[in-house]
């Protein structure tokens, strides 16, 4: 590092500090992250980031620059700091980071976070410790290995002498970072691996916790907005006088669409003095629009196309081996075809941003899983540098992939550079369910042949869904290669395979939602599965055992292995095999995603079209949980979101506009139909720690679906199984 | 016109259009943003205040009809956060997003009010229109029942 680079640093760091309201006399350690997780950009003026700051006093804070969205990665990360660091918990401030490169990759959704940061997280910790540590040492004149850190406190093994923390911050500061710190082993973990309560819970039972929804600034004003309604449609005509008119209102602004990835897709915003005041006066709007090239998208008969484009043979993206031959040698062969609608994110807090836009800067306060992405979109919008778009990153109240893009954060701060003001934007419910980021409808088409042995030889795949990609690029009509990866590197490692992508042009924006495609592979492959163990005359689970215990390919076998042990250890949590009473079933389904492995065991009672969900066990292996209890409510969560998506819940589309409106016809999972028992268990934890955001959504549904079929001979194919 | 609202103990004289929600009046009037606006139509639960001691829609009611009566948001549920419900909540670590909770908890405190020891299904019951998207339902389920069998013995 040069030294000019190296002044900016210290400069930036007395800002960082001075902004962040603490004093520059403290020991601030900054995190090195790997070169694998730096973008081209980030080469000469990157800094170390995720700073730790321990005060004079002691209080220590540690700043998560990934976005917290209630899966408690803003007290994983931090606690994994603590511990390397040996801070006591108790005398740890977590600050949520704003916009910066310094915190490293701040993009939170795939699952990733422990996956990129935990690493790079405890070295901070472990490099603040030791620094602590020799500057006692130091102070003492005894040797670095007479001396070790615990709670706060540096002690020696030579007398009776410690100094706290804080009264070594001044001559820690002048120690160079370790480069290469030492790592605690497991059995020095004093927070890892722990139910450390969460940093935030405090405040969220008292109504203070601060959403992008909650920001006060002075001056502020509101606003509402209507969306055009079909995707590529025009705002027509609208009565602007008629809103002018009523007190309290400060302006109608027209958004044109704004076409990037994550920009508007038009509308009509109210700006008032107040939220109520605006959502009145846009109701007075009488807006017309114009439907535009989308305008006949209906997702009934699109389904049905989609249907028909997976039972016909489509575009061949992958193939090994000879599926004729094992169709053809075959003892039994079946067939069968899944369907799954759109889904909306819907989180409670609905799209929420403050923006103010002045001459000379930007500054933006928003619930994101993506402040890089707002700065380069609101960068875009108003022609600036992204790097001069300050983003704060709020808490947000729900996310589930929605919060990934930014277009009511451009359409926040189109509205504050119209009016010259702060602009707080709340989108309403109905706005939140109709202008989405949808999870893609999908059909999928699967043969599999078994032969005399027992053995599954050949699976042909079809998929047609609208992709993500279509967001970005209006060219993708149909699934890519790396969109079918799911199926062809899926771990059964079939012998004989065949992978079709089917023609789906989008209609509407397509995003990722908790989960993503894991979703419809997951309730395919595992209700398809099932079906063929009844075919072959052969237990599910044993079959299933079968199949992976047949997979010969090199590269899958630990997948194998690991999928099996969550299969294994899910059917003996749920006592698979026991006799059940009449109507009840269990059902059961094995997924790998986002690095992580998820085995589900539901039991359901089914009586006429009732079903009650009695108990859902969970066997995950996501290698070492780093606090066992917001794992546990991740998977909880998971349960909740996968039993709704696969009992109610579709966004359907009728002359290109979405139908749905509220909660009263997306009817998520309510209070009374979540199962009475939900059992969690981990396993494998030697291994490296992987996410748990999503890999518990997509078992859900296919074993709930094999459980409705094991306790009444009924067979579902499509979700949900009882659209509202 | 005029209006007086008494909100967790303070007298409030405003005179803003009495037919704006009491949701509004408070997250933007007063900046009580504790209160959340979730669905609009009373559907979600997230707005649940106490009016004179009964769990209300906040998105439903009007500051015309707020009006004379006592207001309780979760800012002024306890002293200091320690409502057996609020405790019950974090032993329990019931929030994921934490959005909802407060919409929760306003909801649980009527029910123990009301009703000091409910059964399981009582509690599914009065918290059937309170909608968690993070699915935290079982916890919430679960701190009711501690708070009640805390309330019981205190």
């Amino acid at each position: 590092m040069s030294t000019t680079s190296k002044d900016l640093n210290a400069i930036s760091r007395r800002d960082f500090l001075k902004a962040s309201g603490l004093s520059a006399g403290g020991l601030i350690i900054g995190v090195s992250l790997p070169v694998s997780l730096l973008g081209a950009s980030q080469g000469a003026d990157f800094q170390p980031n995720a700073f730790v700051y321990i005060a004079e006093n002691g209080d220590t804070t540690i700043w998560c620059g990934r976005c917290e969205m209630g899966q408690g990665i803003s007290t994983a990360l931090p606690a994994a700091v603590a511990d390397e660091l040996e801070a006591d918990w108790t005398r740890v401030r977590v600050l949520q980071g704003d916009a910066n490169k310094k915190f490293g990759p701040q993009a939170t959704g795939g699952s990733n976070s422990i996956n990129q940061m935990l690493d790079p997280m405890r070295k901070a910790g472990a490099a603040g410790k030791e620094m602590l540590v020799a500057a006692a040492a130091q102070s003492w004149k005894l040797p670095v290995d007479k001396c070790y850190a615990k709670l706060h406190v540096v002690y020696n093994h030579v007398d009776d002498r410690s100094l706290a923390y804080g009264d070594l911050v001044g001559l820690a500061s002048k120690i160079p970072e370790p480069e290469e710190p030492v790592l605690k082993t497991r059995d020095q973990f004093r927070y890892i691996g722990k139910p450390v309560q969460r940093h935030d819970q405090g405040d969220m039972v008292v109504g203070a916790r601060v959403y992008g929804a909650d920001t006060k600034v002075p001056g502020l004003k509101y606003a509402a907005i209507s969306h055009v309604p079909v995707l590529g449609g025009t705002v027509k005509s609208f009565d602007k006088e008629v809103a002018l008119a009523m007190p309290g209102v400060v302006d109608v602004v027209l958004i044109p669409r704004f076409e990037k990835p994550y920009g508007s897709v038009g509308g009509v915003a109210v700006v008032a003095d107040n939220t109520w005041t605006a959502q009145q006066a846009l109701a007075k709007l009488k807006i017309e629009f114009e439907a535009g090239e989308n305008g006949s998208y209906n997702t009934t008969e699109y389904k049905q196309q989609l249907v028909k484009n997976v039972e016909a043979p489509a575009k061949k993206e992958f193939e090994k081996g000879s599926l004729d031959q094992a169709f053809g040698e075959a003892a039994v062969r079946h067939k069968g075809t899944y369907v799954g609608g759109h889904l909306s994110h819907s989180p409670m807090e609905p799209m929420a941003s403050l923006a103010w836009v002045q001459d000379d800067k930007c500054e933006i306060w928003a619930s994101t899983q993506d402040p890089a992405g707002i700065q380069g979109t609101i960068g875009a919008y108003l022609e600036r540098k992204p790097e001069d778009i300050t983003v704060h990153v709020m808490a947000s109240g729900g996310a589930f992939g929605r919060k990934f893009m930014c277009d009511y954060v451009q359409e926040a701060a189109a509205c504050s550079k119209a009016v010259g003001a702060p602009v707080q934007l709340t989108w309403s419910r109905e706005e939140d369910t109709q202008t989405g980021y949808y999870h893609s409808c999908s059909a999928q088409h699967i043969e599999a042949s078994v032969n005399a042995e027992g053995k599954v030889t050949g699976w042909l795949h079809r998929a047609a869904f609208p992709a993500i990609g279509s967001t970005f690029n209006p060219a993708v009509v149909q699934p890519t290669a790396g969109d079918l990866e799911a199926v062809s590197k899926h771990p059964y490692g079939i012998e004989n395979m065949r992978v079709e992508s089917g023609m789906a042009k989008a209609h509407t924006r397509i995003g990722w939602y908790r989960a993503v495609y894991a979703i419809f592979y997951g309730f395919a492959i595992n209700v398809f599965t099932d079906e063929l163990a009844h075919a072959a005359g052969v237990d599910t689970v044993q079959f299933l055992r079968n199949i992976y215990d047949n997979n010969m390919d090199a590269e899958q076998q630990e997948q194998a292995q690991r999928c099996l042990g969550v299969l294994d250890k899910v059917a003996e949590m749920s006592g698979w095999g026991k006799k059940m009473p009449a109507n009840h079933g269990l059902g059961i389904a094995v997924h790998h995603s986002f690095h992580s492995y998820v085995a589900m065991a539901v039991h359901v009672e089914v009586n006429g079209d009732d079903v009650t969900i009695h108990r859902v066990d969970c066997a995950v292996d996501c290698g070492l949980v780093l606090n066992p209890d917001i794992a546990t409510a991740q998977m909880e969560g998971a349960v909740i979101m996968g039993t709704g998506l696969a009992l109610n819940t579709e966004i359907s589309f009728e002359n290109g506009a979405v139908v749905n409106s509220n909660f009263h016809d997306y009817p998520v999972l309510l209070n009374s139909g979540a199962p009475a028992e939900i059992n969690v268990a981990f396993i494998n934890q030697e291994t490296k720690p992987t996410g748990l955001g999503e890999p518990g959504v997509p078992t859900l549904a296919p074993a709930l679906v094999n459980a409705i079929f094991a306790a009444s001979g009924k067979r579902y194919r499509s979700l949900p199984i009882q659209p509202a | 016109m005029s209006y007086t609202i008494t909100i967790n103990g303070q007298v409030h004289k405003t005179d803003v259009d009495g037919n704006m929600p009491l949701l509004w009046f408070l997250r933007d009037t007063l900046e009580l943003t504790g209160t959340k606006y979730g669905c609009g139509i009373g559907l979600c639960g997230s707005c649940t205040v106490h009016v004179d001691g009964r769990a209300m829609r906040s998105c439903l009611m009007t500051v015309k009809a707020s009006a004379g009566k006592k207001v309780t948001t979760i800012e002024g549920l306890s002293e200091n956060g320690r409502h057996p419900l609020q405790i019950a909540w974090l032993s329990n670590n019931v929030p994921q997003c934490g959005y909802c909770q407060p919409g929760q908890i306003m909801t649980a405190a009527e029910l123990l009010a009301k009703n000091p020891d409910p059964s399981t299904e009582e509690i599914t019951t009065a918290l059937e229109g309170n909608i968690c998207r993070c699915g935290t339902y079982k916890r919430i389920n679960m701190a009711v029942a501690d708070a009640a069998k805390q309330m019981k013995g205190a």
